[in-house]
């Protein structure tokens, strides 16, 4: 019987000397009750997520079911990744002295501070001051960076960062924040972004609103700042141990423009980012174009080992960063969040998500995965981060889809616990914000239809006997009295599937839910 | 400074995952060192090329991987079947495919403005150009071509090491046929040559045959966006056309 995150057990990992939590963009600042409903009313941002969302899973559902070794290809990413989180120190140090060995330097730190302190300083000793009086780098899409808030930092210190991922710049350019990891742009439609351009792009003059000509003024904004900048900043995909190799997985080419024509590259990668072995990306390198973009393959992958001689950046740095990457690791039922390869496929199937949008969730880490990765890397005492994990109906289809099997929902299950031991003893005033939630929930039939889908999850979870004690919030209201078992199926359920309309069959063995595909809303 | 920070952050992993004396580190050569790769790879010496990997050693954590992974590790189309998949996948990423037996320097003179000028890496088969009437650069160690040179370029001309017939995808590995990154990165135009004898079926028999240490690039399609309400854009910063040439020897 795997560990189901039953609430009210003792926590086995309260030390006396705990692992520091990380800092920057990884905090929920308002209880996500609270920040959802504000979201909720934007019609145009549900809108517009509710039609990317179904976009995306639609797509990465057809190229999965392409592949007869789907399941085999993801129960060999969990391995791998689970391999790697239990043996890190080893990979880490065999990555280092790949690295080293081919002219790569290493630094570490340990939080968001050290590591724009790090970046910083490379900056100001490889990139020349400008007529502005200020430096440049050029940046390529990476959620390290956003989370440590570099951009932000390096402003304060005379260094302008220019984002060339079209949706970043698009968010950068209108003073926004990324809504989604993989289309961080998807909260504005055509129209505003050429209002944006319009506006923020000197050069540009009249434009239109066809995709063709906006990404063409993309181009001509963001070519000579390639051609010419000194210093660029990426994240990486993956780190290979074995090889001491880098990579990035991109689809316009301004990742290889950064990569390549800089003569000096710094790349910021959390310690979780790690593979064995080079042979192991013949199963990531299958997972994640198919996951994320729902594409065979993207456009541009990218891979490099220290220095090459004589082709690209001949000063090449790595930040291996932190940043409560160990809080959440020394958290064994946690843990596997830090296998997350990023893909986003658990954010386009879930119906809070697609409701709620990306912001809603305050990290820099959106939708299923945010609400376990931002409570695990700070713990679930900071901030507002302890109502992340209700952010969830446990319906269950992100772990369905996730690549590398995280079990999500146990996850968010065990959270809830530890919020309630640690934030709700014994009662609390959150009560207002899951009270709230509820609300929200019950209002609205399709949600309802959503959050029932629960249920087999839950079955599984309480193995159908009397409940004597829920998560979350509710733990305060059950303690003082048992309800019954819950049903195998909601009431809703057994109705569709009488009516013919028959769900996938799962009634909750083990993981409660059927594996494979079709079984996405 | 940092040298700390290595230190602690290595301390923390061990304390994390509840290993003895949590903030000692033990080092990997000291024989608790990783199992090789998890899935296997037969046909590789990457084991030789990492100084501390050992394979076979159980793993420190306790978690030894089941060396026998049952995803494919080879397809199942052959020939024409194999060649034709790829020209299929080639083409939904919006590639434009051209096929060839024997001498493919007609197509390629073919596909390039006559008297524009195309750059090339230095181990560029000669006779693929002999159609080709423009002015050729080759770059070369010692005689780059700057990047406002390669701007100024119509078209680069390549071959490829790898391609993956499944995923449509070509890979560039730096070889002197290949050449650097930015040859094939800066001018708007790429003919890529594709030997039938490079061309797999699926990405593991894709991956079985690179050199690992390689500046790889991995190339499916010209380059795309589907940031602007998903709609798709062929051709944003890397070449906006790409033209493979598939050549039967
Ligand atoms: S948790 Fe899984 S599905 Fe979600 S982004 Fe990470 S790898 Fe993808």
């Amino acid at each position: 019987m795997t560990f189901l995150g039953m609430p009210l057990l003792p926590s086995k990992r309260r030390d006396s000397d705990p692992i520091p939590g990380g800092q920057g963009n990884i905090f929920e600042d308002e209880s996500f009750a609270e920040v959802s409903h504000q979201h909720l009313s934007n019609q145009q941002l549900r809108n517009n997520i509710g039609h990317a969302t179904s976009t995306i899973r639609d797509k990465r559902s057809e190229v999965v079911a392409e592949l007869d070794d789907w399941e085999a290809l993801r129960e060999a990413g969990s391995r791998t990744k689970n391999h790697v989180m239990e043996n890190l120190p080893e990979y880490l140090a065999e990555f280092e002295a790949n690295f080293t060995d081919q002219g790569g330097i290493i630094h570490w730190a340990r939080d968001a501070d050290e590591a724009n302190a790090i970046v910083t300083e490379l900056v100001e000793a490889n990139a020349p001051i400008l007529d502005s009086g200020r430096r440049e780098v050029i940046k390529v899409k990476s959620m390290a960076t956003e989370e440590i808030g570099l951009n932000e930092h390096l402003e304060t210190q005379g260094v302008d960062a220019f984002e060339t991922d079209l949706a970043e710049l698009i968010v950068q350019l209108g003073d926004d924040k990324p809504s989604h990891i993989l289309v961080p742009a998807i909260h504005r439609n055509r129209n505003e972004i050429r209002d944006i351009f319009e506006e923020k792009m000197p050069d540009a003059g009249e434009l239109t609103n066809d995709p063709v000509d906006l990404a063409e003024a993309a181009r001509r904004h963001l070519r000579h700042k390639f051609l010419t900048t000194k210093v660029a900043v990426s994240g990486a995909n993956f780190g290979i141990a074995d090889t001491g190799s880098l990579g990035v997985v991109e689809s316009e080419g301004n990742g290889r423009m950064c990569l390549t024509l800089p003569e000096t590259l710094i790349t910021v990668m959390g310690i979780e980012k790690l593979l064995p072995s080079f042979d192991d990306l013949e199963v990531f390198l299958q997972l994640l174009p198919r996951s994320s973009t729902g594409e065979r393959m993207n456009p541009y992958t990218s891979f490099w080992t220290g220095v090459t001689e004589g082709d690209g950046p001949q000063n090449v740095h790595l930040v291996i960063l932190d940043n409560g990457r160990t809080r959440a690791l020394a958290d064994e039922h946690g843990r596997t969040a830090l296998n997350c390869i990023r893909c986003s496929a658990c954010m386009n199937v879930c119906p809070v998500y697609e409701r709620t949008g990306g912001h809603a969730y305050g990290s820099t880490y959106p939708g299923p995965i945010g609400a376990i990765l931002s409570p695990l890397m700070t713990g679930v005492e900071a901030e507002e981060n302890g109502s992340l994990p209700y952010a969830s109906s446990l319906c269950g289809a992100c772990y369905d889809v996730c690549p590398v099997k995280i079990n999500i929902p146990e996850i968010l299950v065990h959270l809830r616990n530890e919020d309630v031991e640690a934030n709700h003893s014994p009662v609390s005033s959150q009560l207002d914000g899951a009270l709230t939630g509820a609300s929200w929930m019950m209002s609205d039939a399709k949600r309802m239809t959503a959050a029932e889908s629960g249920i087999p999850f839950a079955h599984a979870v309480t193995g159908g006997d009397q409940i004597n004690s829920l998560p979350g919030i509710a733990g305060a209201w059950t303690s003082s009295r048992d309800i019954p078992g819950l049903p195998e199926k909601s009431f809703r359920q057994l109705w569709a599937e009488s009516e013919g309309e028959s769900h996938g069959g799962s009634d909750g063995e083990e993981d409660g839910k059927s594996e494979g595909e079709g079984d996405e809303r | 400074m940092t040298d700390t920070a290595r230190e602690e952050i290595l301390g923390r992993i061990n304390q994390a995952l509840g290993r003895r004396g949590g903030g000692e580190y033990v080092s990997s050569s000291s024989g608790t060192v990783p199992a090789g790769s998890p899935t296997g790879g037969e046909g590789h010496s990457s084991a030789a090329e990492a100084p501390h990997a050992q394979p076979g050693a159980p793993a420190a954590g306790g978690g030894t991987v089941d060396q026998s992974a049952d995803y494919f590790r080879t397809g199942t189309h052959e020939g024409e079947e194999l060649i034709e998949l790829l020209v299929d996948r080639l083409e939904d990423y919006k590639a434009n495919v051209h096929r060839v037996s024997g001498d493919p320097a007609a197509t390629i003179a073919g596909l390039i403005e006559s008297g524009s000028a195309i750059v090339v890496p230095r181990g560029l088969d000669d006779s693929w150009l002999q159609d080709f009437t423009g002015e050729v650069s080759v770059d070369a160690p010692g005689q780059e071509l700057s990047v406002p040179e390669l701007d100024a370029q119509a078209a680069v001309v390549t071959a490829s090491a790898v391609a993956i017939a499944q995923t449509g995808t070509i890979v560039l590995d730096g070889s002197p046929e290949c050449g650097r990154r930015a040859i094939t990165l800066v001018p708007d135009h790429h003919v890529c040559v594709v030997r039938v004898a490079d061309i797999v079926d699926i990405v593991p028999e894709g991956v079985a045959r690179l050199r690992p240490s390689a500046a790889l690039t991995f190339i499916s399609g010209p380059s795309a966006t589907s940031d602007i309400e998903l709609k798709r854009v062929e051709g944003v910063h890397g070449p906006r056309t790409l033209d493979v040439v598939i050549v039967d020897t």
